[in-house]
């Protein structure tokens, strides 16, 4: 499965109501082009803070927040996963687009297959955490996930043959994309 | 335990979400803090997360407010060009300020330097005095929202409370 398919079957799985943050890159635009969506923020920079700002959306809101973050993203912030363990925010679903590598700057590989994500996540404190790496299995997988009790993290083999994807750019100034996230939310 | 006015004078200023990294010179501050309800407040592990949680409670619907010491801003360097100055999202931040010559070695080099690298970025900054809380949570809310970015209140020894 590509991190494409993944992106757009999670996002098909969703509620309307659902918030999403999609992490910076790759997976921003594929879930832009997948299904744009009132409710999703969009990241462009930032790496290592999607579990973060997800985290201050699951703690203000009542509605379910699902952060599509990939793996050097969390590698990278990773302390965000000690805070999201840790303060144990009941609504918060993170699914980790897991390539193992850095594909949108040549595929350097990523200490994703030394470091196993779900583990950690449950060791942070998280209440439910699976690996998958079957494409057979994803959509059970994402099925469980989506029915866990929160927080609950699904780390996601993906293929890395696709580099960073053939989504073009978002064509929505960043201004755009924060105050239309932030009016959806105040009912605007 | 000592009531923090810093807090108070915050909340009537229309915060309602606090993230951040404790000081020793904001120490009544956070101790007011953790009174909050646990929606209200989060105890970040790096200011850099904190920062990033006040996006997602800002997108929320929230007033917010993020908290920590100087040094901490070396870490929000990229959350707050890549997030709060390209999205145009406000952020008041009240930071220590420490690195004053006679401070430990460990303050000086960014501390002597932060009021330098915030107008590097454009990022409006004041410095506390004592007995304005009021006066200064209401210029920092303000200010950051006005400008739709980051604006800093700058907190020296004494002057928490």
């Amino acid at each position: 499965m590509t991190r494409a398919e993944a992106v757009a079957l999670a996002l098909s799985l969703l509620a309307d109501e659902d918030i999403v943050v999609a992490a910076d890159g790759a997976i921003s635009r594929e879930a832009y082009q997948a299904l744009d969506r009132r409710r999703t923020f969009y990241m462009l920079g930032s790496m290592g803070q999607v579990a973060s700002i997800a985290l201050g959306l699951a703690m203000t809101r009542l509605e379910r927040v699902v952060a599509l973050d990939g793996d050097g993203n969390l590698l990278m912030g990773f302390g965000g996963l000690a805070l999201v363990g840790g303060l144990k925010p009941a609504n918060l679903y993170h699914l980790v687009l897991d390539n193992g590598c850095y594909a949108t700057t040549g595929g350097q590989p990523a200490l994703s297959r030394q470091v196993d994500l779900s583990a950690a996540a449950v060791g942070a404190g998280y209440a439910w955490g699976r690996r998958c790496f079957s494409d057979d299995h994803v959509p059970a997988a994402m099925a469980s996930w989506l029915a866990a009790r929160g927080p609950a993290l699904l780390d996601l083999v993906v293929t890395a043959a696709d580099g960073g994807g053939s989504a073009p750019r978002i064509p929505m100034t960043p201004e755009e994309m924060a105050a239309r996230v932030r009016a959806a939310l105040m009912g605007e | 335990m000592m009531a923090s006015h810093r807090l108070a004078a915050f909340r009537e200023a229309g915060v309602e979400f606090v993230a951040g990294v404790p000081c020793s010179y904001l120490k009544v501050f956070f101790a007011g803090c953790a009174e909050l309800p646990p929606t209200s407040f989060l105890p970040a592990v790096r200011e850099d997360h904190a920062v990033a949680a006040c996006v997602g409670a800002w997108l929320g619907g929230r007033r917010v407010l993020a908290a920590m010491q100087n040094s901490g801003l070396g870490y929000c360097l990229e959350v707050l060009t890549s997030l709060h100055l390209m999205y145009r999202i406000p952020l008041p931040l009240l930071v220590s300020d420490r690195g004053a010559p006679t401070d430990y070695e460990e303050h000086r080099i960014l501390g002597q330097r932060t009021r330098r690298l915030l107008d590097l970025f454009e990022i409006p900054w004041r410095d506390a005095v004592p007995g304005q809380h009021a006066a200064e949570a209401h210029w920092l809310v303000e200010t950051s929202e006005a400008g739709a970015k980051p604006a800093v209140l700058l907190v020296g020894k004494g002057a928490d409370v």
